[in-house]
Protein backbone atom coordinates (compact mmCIF):
# COMPACT_ATOMS: atom_id res chain seq x y z
CA UNK A 1 0.00 0.00 0.00
CA UNK A 2 1.60 3.02 -0.83
CA UNK A 3 1.74 5.75 1.83
CA UNK A 4 2.22 8.86 -0.11
CA UNK A 5 1.12 9.20 -4.02
CA UNK A 6 3.65 8.68 -6.66
CA UNK A 7 4.75 11.87 -8.26
CA UNK A 8 4.41 11.78 -12.04
CA UNK A 9 5.49 14.38 -14.38
CA UNK A 10 3.53 14.26 -17.78
CA UNK A 11 5.06 15.45 -20.93
CA UNK A 12 3.29 17.05 -24.04
CA UNK A 13 4.47 16.67 -27.40
CA UNK A 14 2.60 19.24 -28.76
CA UNK A 15 2.61 23.27 -28.15
CA UNK A 16 -0.11 24.08 -30.12
CA UNK A 17 -3.23 25.22 -27.87
CA UNK A 18 -6.02 23.40 -29.41
CA UNK A 19 -3.88 20.69 -29.62
CA UNK A 20 -5.60 17.42 -28.83
CA UNK A 21 -3.06 15.46 -26.94
CA UNK A 22 -2.56 18.83 -24.63
CA UNK A 23 -6.35 18.49 -24.07
CA UNK A 24 -5.68 14.75 -23.13
CA UNK A 25 -2.97 16.06 -20.86
CA UNK A 26 -5.35 17.97 -19.20
CA UNK A 27 -7.97 15.32 -18.49
CA UNK A 28 -5.51 12.69 -17.17
CA UNK A 29 -5.93 14.05 -12.98
CA UNK A 30 -10.05 13.13 -13.82
CA UNK A 31 -9.15 9.53 -14.65
CA UNK A 32 -5.74 8.62 -12.70
CA UNK A 33 -6.14 6.49 -9.59
CA UNK A 34 -5.83 8.14 -6.50
CA UNK A 35 -1.78 7.13 -6.00
CA UNK A 36 -0.60 9.42 -8.38
CA UNK A 37 0.09 12.92 -8.54
CA UNK A 38 0.25 14.54 -11.63
CA UNK A 39 2.24 17.62 -12.03
CA UNK A 40 2.97 19.21 -15.77
CA UNK A 41 6.51 19.73 -17.64
CA UNK A 42 6.75 23.67 -19.07
CA UNK A 43 6.04 23.77 -22.98
CA UNK A 44 8.88 22.27 -24.80
CA UNK A 45 9.10 25.33 -26.62
CA UNK A 46 11.79 27.12 -25.04
CA UNK A 47 14.36 24.29 -25.90
CA UNK A 48 16.73 25.22 -28.91
CA UNK A 49 18.11 22.89 -31.69
CA UNK A 50 20.61 20.54 -29.79
CA UNK A 51 23.80 21.14 -30.35
CA UNK A 52 26.59 19.64 -28.53
CA UNK A 53 28.89 22.53 -28.43
CA UNK A 54 26.26 24.79 -26.99
CA UNK A 55 25.89 22.33 -24.48
CA UNK A 56 29.72 21.74 -23.82
CA UNK A 57 29.67 25.51 -22.86
CA UNK A 58 26.65 24.58 -20.60
CA UNK A 59 22.75 23.60 -20.95
CA UNK A 60 20.19 26.39 -21.45
CA UNK A 61 18.02 26.94 -18.34
CA UNK A 62 14.83 25.26 -20.46
CA UNK A 63 17.18 22.18 -20.20
CA UNK A 64 18.07 22.19 -16.96
CA UNK A 65 14.66 22.41 -15.90
CA UNK A 66 13.48 20.01 -17.59
CA UNK A 67 15.91 17.87 -16.94
CA UNK A 68 15.44 18.49 -12.75
CA UNK A 69 11.34 18.42 -13.47
CA UNK A 70 12.49 14.34 -14.81
CA UNK A 71 14.58 13.46 -12.02
CA UNK A 72 12.75 14.51 -9.51
CA UNK A 73 9.82 12.55 -10.67
CA UNK A 74 8.99 8.94 -9.74
CA UNK A 75 7.79 8.54 -13.43
CA UNK A 76 6.76 9.99 -16.98
CA UNK A 77 3.62 10.15 -18.87
CA UNK A 78 4.02 11.14 -22.00
CA UNK A 79 1.35 12.09 -24.44
CA UNK A 80 2.64 13.50 -28.04
CA UNK A 81 0.76 13.77 -31.79
CA UNK A 82 2.46 11.96 -34.41
CA UNK A 83 4.56 14.07 -36.76
CA UNK A 84 5.24 13.04 -40.33
CA UNK A 85 5.33 9.08 -38.82
CA UNK A 86 7.40 9.69 -36.12
CA UNK A 87 8.36 11.81 -32.88
CA UNK A 88 7.68 15.84 -33.15
CA UNK A 89 11.14 17.31 -33.53
CA UNK A 90 9.66 19.23 -30.56
CA UNK A 91 9.74 15.85 -28.27
CA UNK A 92 12.53 14.57 -29.69
CA UNK A 93 15.23 17.50 -29.43
CA UNK A 94 13.85 17.81 -26.17
CA UNK A 95 15.11 13.93 -25.31
CA UNK A 96 18.13 14.63 -27.17
CA UNK A 97 19.42 17.66 -24.93
CA UNK A 98 18.41 15.65 -21.63
CA UNK A 99 19.50 12.29 -22.97
CA UNK A 100 23.25 14.38 -22.76
CA UNK A 101 23.21 15.24 -19.50
CA UNK A 102 25.75 13.76 -17.27
CA UNK A 103 23.65 11.03 -15.25
CA UNK A 104 20.68 11.56 -17.90
CA UNK A 105 17.66 11.20 -15.96
CA UNK A 106 15.52 8.53 -18.42
CA UNK A 107 17.81 5.54 -16.95
CA UNK A 108 15.04 3.48 -14.86
CA UNK A 109 12.19 6.24 -15.33
CA UNK A 110 9.46 4.56 -15.84
CA UNK A 111 7.22 6.24 -18.79
CA UNK A 112 3.53 5.13 -19.82
CA UNK A 113 3.06 6.99 -23.73
CA UNK A 114 -0.52 8.35 -25.14
CA UNK A 115 -1.17 10.09 -28.40
CA UNK A 116 -3.78 11.18 -29.83
CA UNK A 117 -3.88 11.64 -33.98
CA UNK A 118 -6.94 12.12 -36.24
CA UNK A 119 -5.76 9.45 -38.46
CA UNK A 120 -7.06 5.54 -37.89
CA UNK A 121 -3.83 4.66 -36.75
CA UNK A 122 -3.50 6.91 -33.47
CA UNK A 123 0.21 7.80 -33.34
CA UNK A 124 1.15 4.25 -33.03
CA UNK A 125 3.79 4.76 -35.43
CA UNK A 126 5.39 7.82 -33.34
CA UNK A 127 4.91 5.28 -30.28
CA UNK A 128 6.93 2.69 -31.85
CA UNK A 129 9.91 5.11 -32.73
CA UNK A 130 9.58 6.80 -29.54
CA UNK A 131 9.86 3.35 -27.28
CA UNK A 132 13.49 2.73 -29.62
CA UNK A 133 14.28 5.98 -28.31
CA UNK A 134 13.84 5.33 -25.01
CA UNK A 135 14.91 1.98 -25.31
CA UNK A 136 18.40 3.78 -26.49
CA UNK A 137 18.29 5.76 -22.68
CA UNK A 138 17.25 2.96 -21.25
CA UNK A 139 13.28 4.17 -19.72
CA UNK A 140 11.50 1.51 -18.59
CA UNK A 141 8.28 1.81 -20.56
CA UNK A 142 4.96 0.67 -19.68
CA UNK A 143 4.21 -2.59 -22.12
CA UNK A 144 0.38 -2.37 -22.30
CA UNK A 145 -2.21 -1.57 -22.02
CA UNK A 146 -1.61 1.08 -24.67
CA UNK A 147 -3.45 4.67 -25.46
CA UNK A 148 -3.82 5.25 -28.88
CA UNK A 149 -6.90 7.93 -29.73
CA UNK A 150 -7.86 7.89 -33.15
CA UNK A 151 -10.11 9.73 -35.27
CA UNK A 152 -9.40 12.58 -32.05
CA UNK A 153 -11.80 15.37 -33.66
CA UNK A 154 -14.82 13.12 -32.58
CA UNK A 155 -13.35 12.23 -29.44
CA UNK A 156 -12.98 15.52 -27.86
CA UNK A 157 -15.65 18.77 -27.70
CA UNK A 158 -15.34 20.90 -30.43
CA UNK A 159 -15.26 24.15 -28.16
CA UNK A 160 -14.04 23.20 -24.85
CA UNK A 161 -11.91 20.34 -25.94
CA UNK A 162 -13.00 18.08 -23.16
CA UNK A 163 -12.83 14.57 -23.44
CA UNK A 164 -15.82 13.23 -24.41
CA UNK A 165 -15.63 9.87 -25.91
CA UNK A 166 -16.55 6.67 -22.94
CA UNK A 167 -14.30 4.46 -24.42
CA UNK A 168 -11.29 6.66 -24.64
CA UNK A 169 -11.99 7.69 -21.02
CA UNK A 170 -12.04 3.66 -20.67
CA UNK A 171 -9.02 3.02 -22.03
CA UNK A 172 -7.22 5.93 -20.47
CA UNK A 173 -8.29 4.90 -16.67
CA UNK A 174 -6.66 1.02 -17.65
CA UNK A 175 -3.66 2.58 -18.54
CA UNK A 176 -3.34 4.61 -15.94
CA UNK A 177 -4.46 2.00 -13.41
CA UNK A 178 -1.85 -0.40 -14.63
CA UNK A 179 0.59 2.12 -14.52
CA UNK A 180 0.42 3.24 -10.83
CA UNK A 181 1.16 -0.64 -10.24
CA UNK A 182 3.87 -0.66 -12.82
CA UNK A 183 5.16 2.30 -10.82
CA UNK A 184 4.49 0.64 -7.55
CA UNK A 185 7.24 -2.03 -8.92
CA UNK A 186 9.65 0.06 -10.24
CA UNK A 187 9.70 2.62 -7.56
CA UNK A 188 9.52 0.10 -5.07
CA UNK A 189 7.42 2.18 -2.79
CA UNK A 190 5.33 -0.09 -1.50
CA UNK B 1 26.47 14.97 -71.95
CA UNK B 2 23.01 15.73 -70.01
CA UNK B 3 22.06 18.55 -67.92
CA UNK B 4 23.96 18.70 -64.28
CA UNK B 5 21.80 17.59 -61.56
CA UNK B 6 21.97 20.07 -58.64
CA UNK B 7 21.92 18.68 -55.44
CA UNK B 8 21.82 19.98 -51.72
CA UNK B 9 23.18 18.07 -48.65
CA UNK B 10 21.17 18.46 -45.08
CA UNK B 11 23.24 17.72 -42.06
CA UNK B 12 21.79 16.40 -38.97
CA UNK B 13 24.20 17.84 -36.78
CA UNK B 14 25.32 21.58 -35.24
CA UNK B 15 28.78 20.62 -33.84
CA UNK B 16 31.97 21.75 -35.95
CA UNK B 17 33.51 18.84 -34.88
CA UNK B 18 30.92 16.40 -36.37
CA UNK B 19 31.84 13.57 -38.78
CA UNK B 20 28.25 13.83 -40.85
CA UNK B 21 29.28 17.65 -41.58
CA UNK B 22 32.84 16.46 -42.35
CA UNK B 23 31.08 14.06 -44.79
CA UNK B 24 29.03 16.30 -46.13
CA UNK B 25 31.81 18.63 -47.00
CA UNK B 26 33.14 16.05 -48.88
CA UNK B 27 30.28 14.73 -51.06
CA UNK B 28 31.25 17.40 -53.57
CA UNK B 29 34.80 15.52 -54.30
CA UNK B 30 33.11 12.30 -54.70
CA UNK B 31 30.05 13.00 -56.73
CA UNK B 32 29.98 12.06 -60.51
CA UNK B 33 30.86 14.25 -63.54
CA UNK B 34 27.48 15.34 -63.76
CA UNK B 35 25.62 15.98 -60.14
CA UNK B 36 26.92 19.49 -58.08
CA UNK B 37 26.61 18.93 -54.69
CA UNK B 38 26.52 21.79 -52.50
CA UNK B 39 25.25 22.41 -48.60
CA UNK B 40 21.43 23.54 -47.75
CA UNK B 41 20.63 26.89 -46.15
CA UNK B 42 20.79 26.08 -42.47
CA UNK B 43 17.98 24.92 -39.92
CA UNK B 44 20.09 25.87 -36.64
CA UNK B 45 17.67 29.23 -36.26
CA UNK B 46 14.85 26.74 -36.98
CA UNK B 47 12.36 27.84 -33.76
CA UNK B 48 10.53 24.45 -32.43
CA UNK B 49 7.57 23.82 -33.95
CA UNK B 50 4.49 25.07 -33.08
CA UNK B 51 1.43 25.11 -35.28
CA UNK B 52 -0.13 28.31 -33.75
CA UNK B 53 2.89 30.26 -34.85
CA UNK B 54 2.51 29.08 -38.37
CA UNK B 55 -0.99 30.35 -38.18
CA UNK B 56 -0.11 33.66 -36.78
CA UNK B 57 3.18 35.10 -37.82
CA UNK B 58 3.33 32.54 -40.67
CA UNK B 59 6.63 30.27 -41.67
CA UNK B 60 10.04 31.69 -40.37
CA UNK B 61 11.68 33.40 -43.17
CA UNK B 62 14.67 30.53 -42.59
CA UNK B 63 12.35 27.96 -43.01
CA UNK B 64 10.96 29.27 -46.20
CA UNK B 65 14.73 29.63 -47.85
CA UNK B 66 15.52 26.32 -47.78
CA UNK B 67 12.07 25.07 -48.54
CA UNK B 68 12.90 27.32 -52.00
CA UNK B 69 15.89 25.48 -52.07
CA UNK B 70 14.76 21.84 -51.73
CA UNK B 71 11.85 22.90 -54.46
CA UNK B 72 14.15 23.88 -56.76
CA UNK B 73 17.10 21.30 -55.98
CA UNK B 74 16.68 17.72 -57.87
CA UNK B 75 17.56 15.63 -55.38
CA UNK B 76 18.35 15.97 -51.49
CA UNK B 77 20.82 14.28 -49.68
CA UNK B 78 20.11 13.98 -45.82
CA UNK B 79 23.87 13.18 -44.09
CA UNK B 80 22.85 12.92 -40.00
CA UNK B 81 23.89 10.94 -37.06
CA UNK B 82 22.20 9.23 -34.66
CA UNK B 83 20.46 10.50 -31.55
CA UNK B 84 18.92 8.11 -28.98
CA UNK B 85 18.39 5.30 -31.74
CA UNK B 86 16.43 7.99 -34.01
CA UNK B 87 16.30 11.00 -35.94
CA UNK B 88 18.18 13.61 -34.50
CA UNK B 89 15.46 15.98 -33.09
CA UNK B 90 16.39 19.48 -34.42
CA UNK B 91 16.30 17.52 -37.71
CA UNK B 92 13.20 16.41 -37.31
CA UNK B 93 12.18 19.90 -36.17
CA UNK B 94 13.43 20.92 -39.67
CA UNK B 95 11.69 18.52 -41.82
CA UNK B 96 8.45 18.95 -39.80
CA UNK B 97 8.54 22.80 -40.79
CA UNK B 98 9.46 21.95 -43.98
CA UNK B 99 6.47 19.53 -43.82
CA UNK B 100 3.35 21.75 -43.18
CA UNK B 101 4.53 24.30 -45.93
CA UNK B 102 1.61 24.15 -48.67
CA UNK B 103 2.93 21.99 -51.51
CA UNK B 104 5.70 20.39 -49.22
CA UNK B 105 8.45 20.53 -51.22
CA UNK B 106 9.71 16.60 -50.55
CA UNK B 107 6.79 15.48 -52.43
CA UNK B 108 8.21 13.90 -55.15
CA UNK B 109 11.92 14.25 -54.22
CA UNK B 110 14.72 12.70 -55.00
CA UNK B 111 16.18 12.01 -51.43
CA UNK B 112 19.78 9.95 -50.53
CA UNK B 113 20.38 9.40 -47.06
CA UNK B 114 24.12 8.46 -45.29
CA UNK B 115 25.43 8.34 -41.83
CA UNK B 116 27.95 8.34 -39.65
CA UNK B 117 28.27 7.47 -35.78
CA UNK B 118 31.02 6.53 -33.34
CA UNK B 119 29.61 2.80 -32.72
CA UNK B 120 29.39 -0.03 -35.05
CA UNK B 121 25.99 0.28 -36.69
CA UNK B 122 26.52 3.86 -38.61
CA UNK B 123 22.98 4.82 -38.06
CA UNK B 124 21.12 2.02 -39.35
CA UNK B 125 18.04 3.08 -36.84
CA UNK B 126 17.89 6.62 -37.33
CA UNK B 127 17.95 5.83 -41.38
CA UNK B 128 15.12 4.25 -41.47
CA UNK B 129 13.57 6.62 -39.12
CA UNK B 130 13.49 9.06 -41.66
CA UNK B 131 12.59 6.56 -44.12
CA UNK B 132 9.27 6.34 -42.67
CA UNK B 133 8.88 9.94 -42.87
CA UNK B 134 9.93 10.69 -45.93
CA UNK B 135 7.00 7.76 -46.87
CA UNK B 136 4.48 10.11 -45.23
CA UNK B 137 5.85 13.11 -47.30
CA UNK B 138 5.92 10.98 -50.73
CA UNK B 139 9.32 11.86 -51.09
CA UNK B 140 10.67 9.00 -53.85
CA UNK B 141 14.01 7.65 -51.42
CA UNK B 142 16.59 5.90 -52.84
CA UNK B 143 17.16 2.58 -51.95
CA UNK B 144 20.15 1.16 -52.27
CA UNK B 145 23.65 1.01 -51.49
CA UNK B 146 22.95 2.39 -48.25
CA UNK B 147 25.56 4.47 -46.23
CA UNK B 148 26.26 3.33 -42.81
CA UNK B 149 29.77 4.35 -41.74
CA UNK B 150 30.21 3.24 -38.47
CA UNK B 151 33.05 3.19 -36.09
CA UNK B 152 33.49 6.99 -37.86
CA UNK B 153 36.23 8.37 -35.61
CA UNK B 154 38.52 5.08 -37.17
CA UNK B 155 37.65 6.77 -40.88
CA UNK B 156 38.46 10.42 -41.11
CA UNK B 157 42.00 11.81 -39.85
CA UNK B 158 42.81 14.75 -37.68
CA UNK B 159 41.25 17.14 -39.78
CA UNK B 160 38.67 15.52 -40.33
CA UNK B 161 38.89 14.48 -43.50
CA UNK B 162 37.46 11.83 -45.21
CA UNK B 163 40.27 8.71 -45.54
CA UNK B 164 38.99 5.36 -45.57
CA UNK B 165 39.31 3.75 -49.16
CA UNK B 166 36.17 1.29 -48.79
CA UNK B 167 33.70 4.18 -47.22
CA UNK B 168 34.65 6.62 -50.14
CA UNK B 169 34.06 3.85 -52.48
CA UNK B 170 30.93 3.29 -51.37
CA UNK B 171 30.06 6.90 -51.20
CA UNK B 172 30.70 7.22 -54.95
CA UNK B 173 29.14 4.21 -55.96
CA UNK B 174 25.77 5.92 -54.00
CA UNK B 175 26.43 9.11 -55.62
CA UNK B 176 26.34 7.26 -58.96
CA UNK B 177 23.41 5.57 -58.13
CA UNK B 178 21.64 8.72 -57.31
CA UNK B 179 22.56 10.70 -60.34
CA UNK B 180 20.96 7.62 -61.93
CA UNK B 181 17.94 7.33 -59.48
CA UNK B 182 17.28 11.27 -60.38
CA UNK B 183 17.19 11.02 -63.71
CA UNK B 184 15.05 7.82 -63.96
CA UNK B 185 12.37 9.62 -61.73
CA UNK B 186 12.18 12.86 -62.70
CA UNK B 187 12.48 12.43 -66.71
CA UNK B 188 15.37 14.89 -66.66
CA UNK B 189 17.51 12.37 -69.46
Amino acid sequence: MADSALDVLVICGSLRKGSFNAALARALPEFAPSGLALRYAAPLGDIPPYNADVQDAGNPPSVVALTDAIRSADGLIIVSPEYNWSIPGVLKNAIDWVSKVKNQPFHGKPVALQSCATGLLGGSRMQYHLRQALTSIEAQILIRPEVFVTFAAKKFDDKTLELTDQPTKDMVKLQLEAYEKFLGRCTAKH
Amino acid sequence: MADTLNVISICGSLRKGSFNAALQRALPGFAPDDMKISAAPPWASFPIYNADDQNTTGFPAAVMTLVEAIRVADGVIFVTPEYNYSIPGGLKNAIDWVSRVQNQPLKDKPVAIQSATGGPMGGARMQYHIRAAMVFLNALTFNTPEIFVGSAQTKFDDKLELKDETTIKFVKQQLVGFAAFIRKVSGKG
